[in-house]
Parts: C-alpha cells; structure tokens; sequence
C-alpha cells in the first residue's frame, strides 16, 4: 500500500522531470552547432556533459512516466507512441554521450558533422514525444491543425434552419457520450464526435444503422435498464433523458440516421417540432417542455434552481443544520435545525445562499421570534415549513404569506389565532394545515378559505 | 489520570508487533528504495506488469467503486416520505375479522368451500387431510366508517376512527405458506435467510438524519407468544454491519448499560474510545476489513446513545392526555402501546425507520377469542399513533405501515361451531394498510372474491409493496443493488412494480 501511493506520488513528477531532458539535450545541441563559430569554439567541451545530464534526466523521466502511466486512465495507443518514443529518445541521447567518450573515441570515431546531424534528429524525436505528451495529458486536439482549422457552428435561431444531426442529435452526444467516445479516449475503440464516426461505428461495427432501432447499437445500449453492464453512458454518469432519447430514436427511424440533411426536410418533424424547439430553446418558459414520466406523481416545480453551490451545503452544515439531499436535479434540498443544535442561538441568515433550493424546512422547537422568522419569506420555492413549538404570532404569518409553492405549513402549539389566519387567504395552493394546540379549528379554516376549500386541518 | 494514551503503540503482543514493523520508518525507505529500482528497471526491460495491482484495478476496488456510484446517486428522485414506521403483525392477522368484509358469507356457513374457487391449491399440512373445509363467516359485525364510507369490523374502533387516514390494501398476495419463509419474504424479498432487512436497505442508501441515534430502529411486544421472531428480520443480510437494524428491548431498560457501572465515573469514556478507535484504525490499515470499520462507526454510536436514548426514551414528560390517548397500556413499559408511543418519539427525532412487531396473530383454533384479544391489544394505540402523527404534522412526511405476513382461510380450520372456528394460513390474499406521506388517504384498494379467496382486481405483490415503500423514499428499486459473491442483489429481487394507484 505504501508503495502505491509513492509511485503515484513520484509518477506526478513526471511532468515538471521532462523539461530537464528538453533543457539539456537543446542546450548540447546549441554548444554543438555554436561550436562551428570561430568566437564559440571552445565550448564544444561542454557538448558531453550537457549530453550526459540530459541522457541521465531522460532516463528518470522515463521512470516517472511509467509510474504515472500504471495510475491514470490513458488511451493506449497514444501512450504506447510516449512510452516508445520518450524510451527511444533516452537511449539515443545515452549512445550519442557514449560516442563522445574516449573509450569509443578510439574505436569508433564518428566524424564531428556526422555528430552534428544526430542532434536534428535528437531534436526530432523530442518534439514528436513532447506531442504525445502533451496529447495524452491535454487531449489530442488540444494542438492539432484540425484544431486550428475548425470553425463553430452558428446556432440556429430558427427551426427552418435547424439541421437534424448536426443542430439536434451532435450536440446530445457531445454532452453526454464524446466525453470518453473522442479521439485520444476511444472506449470500445468508438468515437462520436462527428456523423462519419458514428457509421464507421466501435469495436462492435456501425452504432446507428438507418431506419433500424433494433440494429442501432447506439441506441440499444442508452435504452438498456440503467442496472444493465452494457448501458450508457456507464459508471453512474447522467443518463440521457427521455426527452434525448425520443430525439435520437427520430433521428434514427424516420430521418434514416442522416447528416446535413434540414428537420423540415423530414416527413412528420412536426411530431418533434416541440421537442426540437424547447431543445434548441425557441420555446417560452414552460412551452415545449415534455416531462419526465413516471418518478414523481406531482410535476417538479420549474422555478427551482437546476444546480446550486453545494459548498454551501458543507457550511451550512457546520453550522448544526441537518441537511439532506431530496434530489440532484433541481437541486433539492431537506433543511432540519434541531433544537439545540445551534451553539450560539438560531442563525438562519447562513441558509441564504440556498434559499432557492429549500423545499422542505423544519424549525420546530427552537424558541423562535417572529423577526427570525422573516428570512423564511426568500425560500421561495418551500413546499412543507414546520415552525411548530415556537412562540411567534400572527405577525409571522406575514413572512409565510409569500411562499407560492408551499402546500404544509405546521404552526401547532404556537401562538397564532384564528385571526391570522386572514394574512393565508390568497394562498390557494395549501393542502395541509397542522393547528393543533393554537385554538384554530376546522370552522376557523373554512370562514377564511370557504367552505368547499380542500385544506386539511390537523388538530 | 493523565492522557498516558497519547504515546505511541508499542504493544508486545506478535500480532501488533508485526503491524509496528508495517509501519516503522526503516521498512518504509527499504521498501519504497526497493521499489524504486525495481520500477526503473521493469521500465528498462519492458516489465509492464511488475506492480500489477497499480495498473489494473483489482476487482474488489471496481466493486467499490460501482457501490459507491449507486449511494452517490440517491435518492433517486425526490422523495415524499422521511421516516417509516412499519408495525408487523407477526403470524397472519384475519382478513375476514379486520377489513376485508364479506357479507356473503353469512348464508354460507358450513358449506363446503367450492372447488372452482379454490382451484386445488396445495393446503398448508394442517388441513390439507381435513375431510371438509366448511366456510367460517366472522363472528364479528362490520360497520361503515369515516367520510369514505370504510367497512371496519367491530373488534377495532379506534381504528375505524381514523379510516379516513388509511390507505387499506386488500389484495396483497404472497408466495410463501408458512410463518418464517413468509415474514422473512417480507422483510427482506426473500424467503431465505441472508438478504438485508427492508429497514437496512434504506439506511444503508439513504443514511442517517440524526447521527445520535440508529438509523434503524426494531421492537417487539413483550410477552409475545406464538410464531417466534428472530433478529435476521432486522438483520443487514451482505449489507455492512452498521445497517442492521438496533433492537430496542421491551421493558424499561429500552438500551442496556447506558448508565456507567458503579465506581465508575465515565469521564475517561471518550479517552479509551479514541485509544481503542487507534487501535481498531491499526488494524484495519493491516487488514482492510470493513467489519473493522463498521465496528467503529458502532462504538461511536454507543457512546452518543448514552446521552440520546434517555432522552428519548423517557416517556415522564408526557402529559395523561398522551397515555389516555394510546390506552392504559401505554404506562407499561415494553407492551405494544408503550412501543407505539415510544416510535412517535424516535419518529420525532427523525429515526428513519422504526419497526414494530406483535406477536400472536396465528389463530388456527378458537380464532373469536383469539383475534378479540389481539386486535384489543394492538387497536388503540395503533390508531393513537397515527392520530398523534397527524396532529403534531410527522404524517405529513411519515409513512406509517400496519400489516402482517399473509392472510387467512375462509373455511374453517377444526371443528365448526356457530361461535367458534379456526383458519389456516392463506397466502393467494390479504390486507394491510399504510398512512401518511405520498399515499392516498381514505381509500380502499383491490378487491377479493366473495369467498376473500382469490384477488379479483389490482393485485399487490409482496415485491410491489416494496417497490412502493422505496418508491416513497426517493429509491428507484430496481437501482438500489448491492454486489455481493458475485451478484447484484436488490430488496425486490428481479421483480415488483411501484403501485402507482396508491400514491397521492
């Protein structure tokens, strides 16, 4: 186990070893050729030691890169293509020093342009293993003419001018699958970075076959049980919605997998026309928007933040909060102070950075003021608030009166009335009222909300 | 005292001895200086796999990893349930004296149980060679309750008092026969011994929400008689040892030796705890066994259990009004009415999953007095606690559980009489009833034949009930595995669909 942790620790330094092998064989071959030039003469002396300490550094590069390349997830052929060539330029540098001691001198004396010459091709080497290096670690179009060359596509603005691949299908893939199927990665030796790659397909040959779902491997593997060893995206990353998935299966079946062909060029796009336009982001807020079936029986509330700083979640945590995680995606959050939690008194303020994400908040039994309680009017989207056992009043109420979306709201052994229950009235959305011990009844209830109002009143 | 454990371990026994020397500085440059050469020159001689392990992850590592990437995924969805309260009535309650009301069966008593309903089912052998199987209509009146209008027999009052609060299933149907493969088939989806218990399934994918107290909570009526109970019901099957269900006994003593003994002070608790936590880290940086760990998390939760468990398990600070409202019972400690109170409690304190059981529900002879006396036993204080979770707001995102783990037959089991009969065990359908966060409130569910024989409408399978319970909880069922000797298991094996119909 120690031994372990030492090779990755040693393999990280692979990086900041391989400029001394760089600095030192440029530095021989710059004495060497500098040598030529009557004023510089005298340092061709120095040619072998520079020789010497680069051979020397190249050969330790060599070693951290091998310990490196047994931690990280490398593509394999490129770091073969390092490995071999960073190993080549090694021993080529070491024969060049050997060349240059007496020893060989004597036996084999290389004539000095000879000599000259190997350095290009030292530096050849070197340029070609530094590439490799480079793409291994930054992604093999981090520096590539491909790279310079390549222009953005614009955007469509409207649906006339979408293309079906390169606007709809490329850009779901390039969120959800290139991350490990592009050059440099290659899992299951597939790429899908562009329409070409998907027809020359994978290990397994072509992953979109044109009008056959069943024959699509691409489309087999992101519809398998999310359990299954072969389904995509695998290892736990987000799975593409159903929203993608209807997308790609259209694409497949009814525009025959095709690029650079236009949506209204399809028979029947008007059926994705909604899909397509919320995609691509035509639609109005709400518009287009096709829900995800079958996980929540209520629809999830569309004003709630999709992702949240959720260091903040660690902060708040300290602070005594139980914080739990109701979903990922809008992120939802479960916030419980429980009583005595707090060294110093009961802080709220430190929830405002999540206040959008609280859906669900108890506060019972904490001694609470009304005043306190007014930060609760920011957690906009709160669906159940417990503030039972507290001694706030009808004054609180007014902090509560905001929450659109709350639906259960427990004020039971505080001290609000009947009266207060006025400042609730326009809020139409509450389903479960939890009064016990406040002397508020069911009668109370209905001559505030009316009659055939279909809140729920514990107590 | 002094902290005289703040030194070094320098323990003479061979074993530490030996986990010293893992550590100590020379064999640490050795190794590592010897590891250096040897790497230098694997690389020289194209060696590739001299440090297989580094290159190539070991299986057990991948295991972990997929483990780790299913926990970081939950829940699931959003869930509309926090904590569950599941009161188990061990030995298969009637359905014919609780809900499942069958009026037909009054003109039919003593008739043969008609073969085209009962198919020739295999019979458990304690009937299987009676020479009649004569219809037993219940003793017992049924009236109608509630704004919906709930048929409830007589023998509970209290419960029909709060039917507007239930959700009353009453075509659950399972595979098993008899009492143990039947309960543990409900307890973990599995008939067999060794698969984890609903309760450490959800805590171990949903962790704790009060880091004082489990996570996982049992207790069973005391003077239980009957059917036994065994602790793999609460068990964490393959699941990590800190999963299991922690049983609270019966009686005052909820939690043994939580007090300190006599002559001790307690005040250097925390002092050993750490030494021996140092002592358990050093074994398990020799051995990695997680047992090692979980044996840790578990003397930590001890240790904070000395001061949460009184807390919470001190009943004098509740008014009468409380006691009145669960029966006279609840004043005796370790009855069904004490454990009910008790669970509001733990409930209260975000316990997210406390487990009742009661015994004593398998009347295959004198089936009257028998379920009067039970269902006397169990009726107030079960529909107490749900009144009090209603009233104080917990039902709003607590799911409260009563049932058993199958039903029983409609002809009589012995001799009978106009007064007295028994029933054998009948898995084909049964009744239970759940309440409170995410289900509908005041409905009934599935219907049987006149007979309460067979499911005519929306069968539930033990699996589907699980599904739905995890469901509540923010789990897919189908995503919550668990690896292990070789197979991804989960709580509804291969099967169970969530019951849509049940959720509000």
């Amino acid at each position: 186990m120690i031994l372990l942790t030492i090779t990755t620790f040693f393999g990280r330094m692979h990086p900041l070893v391989v400029h001394l092998p760089i600095g030192f064989l440029v530095l021989a071959a710059l004495l060497d050729w500098a040598s030529y030039w009557p004023n510089y003469k005298n340092v061709q002396a120095a040619v072998p030691l520079a020789l010497l300490a680069g051979a020397i550094s190249a050969v330790v590069a060599c070693v951290l890169g091998w310990l490196l390349s047994t931690t990280g997830d490398y593509a394999p052929i490129l770091l073969d293509k390092h490995k071999y060539s960073g190993i080549a330029l090694a021993g080529v540098a070491l024969v060049l020093y050997a060349l240059t001691t007496p020893a060989f001198v004597r036996y084999v004396a290389l004539p000095r342009k000879v000599f000259s010459v190997a350095f290009v091709v030292v530096l050849g080497l070197m340029s070609y293993v530094g590439h490799q290096g480079g793409s291994l670690t930054h992604g093999s179009d981090y520096l590539s003419l491909a790279t310079l060359t390549k222009t953005e596509r614009p955007k469509p603005t409207r649906i006339e001018q979408a293309f079906i691949f390169e606007d709809i299908v490329q850009p779901l893939l390039e969120k959800r699958c290139v991350q490990c199927h592009r050059a440099g990665k290659l899992k299951g030796n597939l790429r899908l970075e562009t329409h070409g790659d998907l027809l020359e397909g994978g290990k397994h040959g072509p992953v979109v076959v044109a009008g056959n779902l069943t024959k699509s491997e691409l489309y087999r593997r992101i519809t398998l049980d999310p359990a299954h060893k072969e389904f995509m995206p695998t290892d736990g990353k987000t799975p593409l919605t159903k929203t993608e998935i209807t997308l790609i299966k259209w694409w497949i079946e009814k525009a025959a997998a095709a690029g650079t062909i236009k949506l209204t060029e399809v028979k029947g796009y008007q059926n994705v026309q909604p899909i397509v336009a919320s995609v691509l982001g035509f639609a109005g807020p709400t518009g287009g928007i096709v829900a995800e079936e079958g996980n929540r029986s209520r629809p999830v509330n569309p004003d709630i933040p999709p992702s949240g700083d959720t260091a903040q979640i660690t902060v708040v945590r300290r602070e005594g909060f139980v914080v739990r995680i109701m979903n990922y995606q809008p992120l939802m959050l479960d916030v419980t102070l429980p009583p005595k939690a707090g060294k110093s008194g009961v802080n709220l303020s430190v929830l405002k950075p999540l206040a959008r994400h609280i859906i669900w908040l108890n506060l019972s039994d904490l001694n609470l003021t009304d005043g306190q309680l007014s930060i609760v009017a920011t957690f906009s989207n709160l669906e159940k608030l417990r503030v039972e056992k507290n001694p706030i009043s009808n004054e609180a109420l007014k902090s509560i009166s905001g929450l659109t979306h709350l639906h259960a709201l427990n004020i039971y052994r505080t001290k609000i009335t009947p009266t207060g229950l006025e400042t609730l009235k326009h809020m139409k959305q509450l389903e479960n009222l939890y009064v016990w011990q406040t002397g508020i009844t069911a009668s109370d209830v209905k001559k505030v909300f009316g009659d055939s109002t279909s809140i729920r009143v514990a107590y | 005292m002094e902290q005289h454990h703040d030194d070094e371990f320098r323990v003479n026994t061979p074993d530490f001895a030996r986990l010293n020397e893992k550590l100590d500085r020379r064999r640490f440059l050795t190794k590592t200086t010897l590891g250096l050469g040897a790497l230098a020159a694997g690389t020289l001689f194209g060696g590739q796999r001299l440090f297989g392990g580094a290159a190539a992850k070991a299986p057990d590592e991948l295991n972990e990893d997929t483990q780790e990437a299913i926990l970081r995924a939950l829940p699931h969805f959003a869930p509309r349930a926090k904590r569950v309260v599941y009161m188990f009535m061990s030995g298969g309650p009637s359905q014919f004296e609780t809900f499942d009301y069958k009026p037909k069966l009054a003109n039919m008593f003593g008739q043969q149980l008609p073969d085209s309903v009962r198919k020739g089912q295999r019979l458990t052998g304690m009937s299987a060679n009676q020479s009649s199987l004569p219809i037993a209509p219940s003793v017992y009146n049924f009236s109608q309750y509630g704004k919906s209008n709930t048929w409830v027999s007589e023998l509970l009052p209290h419960t029909a008092k709060v039917v507007d609060e239930l959700c009353i299933i009453k075509s659950l149907y399972t595979e098993q026969i008899n009492h143990d493969p039947a309960i543990t088939f409900f307890q973990t989806g599995n008939q067999l011994p060794g698969r984890p218990s609903i309760g450490s399934w959800v805590s171990y994918g949903l962790g704790s929400d009060n880091e004082n107290l489990p996570t996982f909570i049992s207790m069973i009526s005391k003077n239980g008689n009957g059917q036994p109970l065994y602790s793999r019901l609460w068990g964490s099957g393959f699941l990590p040892t800190r999963h299991e269900g922690v049983q609270f006994r019966s009686g005052k003593d909820p939690v043994l030796f939580l007090n300190n003994p006599e002559g001790y002070d307690g005040a250097d608790r925390q002092e050993m705890l750490t030494y021996l936590k140092q002592l358990n880290e050093l074994q398990q940086s020799g051995f990695g066994d997680p047992e090692i760990e979980n044996r840790m998390a578990q003397y930590e939760m001890a240790y904070r259990m000395q001061t949460s468990v009184p807390e919470v398990m001190s009943v004098a600070g509740e008014p009468d009004e409380v006691f009145d409202l669960y029966g006279p019972d609840s004043r005796d400690p370790g009855t069904y009415a004490a454990n009910c109170l008790l669970a509001r409690k733990l409930l209260e304190k975000d316990v997210k999953f406390v487990q009742l059981y009661h015994q004593g529900w398998d009347q295959h002879g004198g089936l009257p007095g028998g379920i009067k006396n039970q269902c006397k036993n169990v009726d107030q204080a079960t529909a107490a606690l749900v009144t009090d979770l209603k009233r104080t707001g917990l039902l709003e995102d607590t799911l409260v559980i009563w049932g058993g783990e199958f039903g029983r037959t409609v002809y009589s089991q012995g001799k009978l009489t106009k007064d007295n009969y028994g029933r054998d065990h009948h898995p084909r359908c049964f009744t239970m009833w759940m309440a409170g966060a995410g289900v509908k409130a005041g409905i009934s569910y599935g219907e049987t034949d006149d007979f309460s024989y067979n499911i005519t409408k929306n069968p539930v399978h033990v699996h589907d009930f699980q599904a739905t319970l995890l469901h509540l909880l923010g789990i897919d069922h189908e995503r919550l595995t668990f690896k292990s000797q070789g197979r991804r298991f989960r709580l509804t094996d291969v099967q169970g669909k969530v019951v849509h119909d049940l959720l509000s």
